[in-house]
């Protein structure tokens, strides 16, 4: 998580300010995250145009930050709203939500072994199905409630942890591969 | 027949459970090696979860940023529905209106209070958002000047909130000492418009939240605070003139 510090107050400022070159600072400060966030709920191929998305947004809406949060998670719960805005967009357009368990246990394939985990399990978290990545990214990966992610998904808590439990038992037959191998 | 534990152990490892069912789960992953392999799996992809470190995107994406920031202005926009701007339009009018014929009636000190602003008539147009030609974007603030004869006010107050709220501090403290010089139907209906103004205000900065992209209403929240800025600096003139 980004280090808040003086600096980038006066970045935040100056960028609301309409300074471009303090709102490049705070990008390069907080792309990753913000990056890895959305690559993860959205998947690779989507993944920049909708982080420069979030980056227009939050240049947008710049003068509305109070000060209340710190910046990086007033910017994570922006972000997170962008995502979950352009999913369901998304999903209704290309109507392929996919809510059957036995249908999603199809989706993940049991990856050959890599010799890099962390890339292996990025690679995992790509494969689950929409509704369960994007909670076990919120809830495992950022820390998120169950509660939160009801309230920004607009479900059941009882399906967030339904779908979070379903998430992580595919997970565990990605990587149970890759043990095996 | 191992599903009936299973499905419950990410709402064991996630502390989730009832006492009861939380011992139940506890005693079943004592007996059964099944299911206490399958949860210690769970632990493991949950710690990897949560070890998960941000990676940079492989290409960098300022540009692309930058040059639809340079397009889109920095936001001193403001968005209302269109009941919502003819509604705060009428508001501000006969708010207006209303201020104009009290200040009518009152003709000694009208008189006095409309010379002193005569040299101000054609400042109120100057109050509109002004951007910056090559940017697109919004100049660092919007100025007014204020009437010389207010004694409170510097003769320029710019838009931006320090300095604008620092006026209208400065000339409610004037009013407010200076009261005791008008009567009080006057200073009813100075206090009532006031209030008026600061609910259009506070309409207009809850649509710029709710949609800071829609520049319609942009003029008329400069507008209003322009408005009481003005009212301020007239009221305050009616007591220094008394």
């Amino acid at each position: 998580m980004p280090v808040v510090s003086p600096r980038v107050d006066a970045d935040v400022a100056l960028a609301a300010q309409g300074d471009s070159v303090a709102f490049e600072r705070l990008y390069r400060a907080h792309v990753p995250r913000i990056h890895s966030l959305t690559r993860r709920m959205i998947g690779s191929r989507d993944a920049d145009e909708v982080t420069q998305d979030i980056f227009v947004r939050t240049w947008q809406k710049l003068r509305l930050f109070r000060g209340e949060s710190a910046f990086s998670t007033w910017l994570h719960r922006l972000a997170v709203n962008v995502v979950i805005e352009r999913r369901r967009t998304w999903a209704i357009e290309r109507g392929r939500m996919t809510d059957d368990p036995a249908a999603a246990l199809e989706v993940v394939p049991v990856a050959p072994a890599r010799a890099d985990l962390t890339v292996d399990f990025e690679y995992a978290m790509e494969q689950l199905p929409d509704g369960a990545r994007e909670i076990f990214v919120l809830h495992d990966v950022e820390g998120y409630k169950h509660r939160e992610i009801s309230e920004l998904l607009g479900i059941a808590t009882g399906t967030s942890k339904r779908q979070l439990h379903r998430a992580r038992m595919l997970m565990r037959r990605h990587l149970g591969g890759l043990h095996k191998g | 027949m191992h599903e009936e534990w299973t499905d419950r152990l990410s709402d064991y490892l996630d502390d989730e459970l009832t006492a009861d069912e939380r011992a139940a789960v506890a005693a079943h992953l004592k007996s059964c090696a099944h299911c206490a392999a399958v949860a210690a799996d769970l632990e493991k992809v949950v710690t990897h979860a949560k070890a998960a470190a941000p990676r940079p995107p492989q290409h960098d994406l300022w540009p692309g940023i930058d040059a639809r920031i340079g397009r889109v202005a920095q936001p001193r926009r403001v968005s209302f529905t269109l009941p919502q701007l003819a509604a705060a339009a009428a508001l501000l009018v006969a708010v207006s209106g209303g201020m104009a014929w009290q200040f009518g009636t009152q003709s000694a000190i009208g008189r006095s209070a409309d010379a002193s602003r005569s040299g101000n008539a054609g400042v109120d147009g100057t109050v509109a958002p002004e951007r910056d030609a090559s940017s697109g974007r919004p100049a660092a603030a919007e100025s007014v000047n204020v009437a010389p004869a207010t004694r409170v006010a510097a003769t320029t107050v710019s838009y931006a909130d320090a300095q604008y709220d620092a006026a209208v501090s400065d000339l409610e403290k004037a009013l407010k000492n200076g009261r005791n010089h008008l009567d009080a139907s006057t200073v009813s209906i100075v206090e009532h418009n006031l209030q008026i103004i600061d609910q259009a205000i506070e309409q207009a900065r809850q649509a710029l939240e709710a949609d800071p992209a829609n520049s319609y209403l942009s003029g008329h929240l400069v507008e209003a605070r322009r408005r009481k800025l003005d009212l301020l600096r007239r009221a305050t003139a009616l007591t220094e003139t008394d």
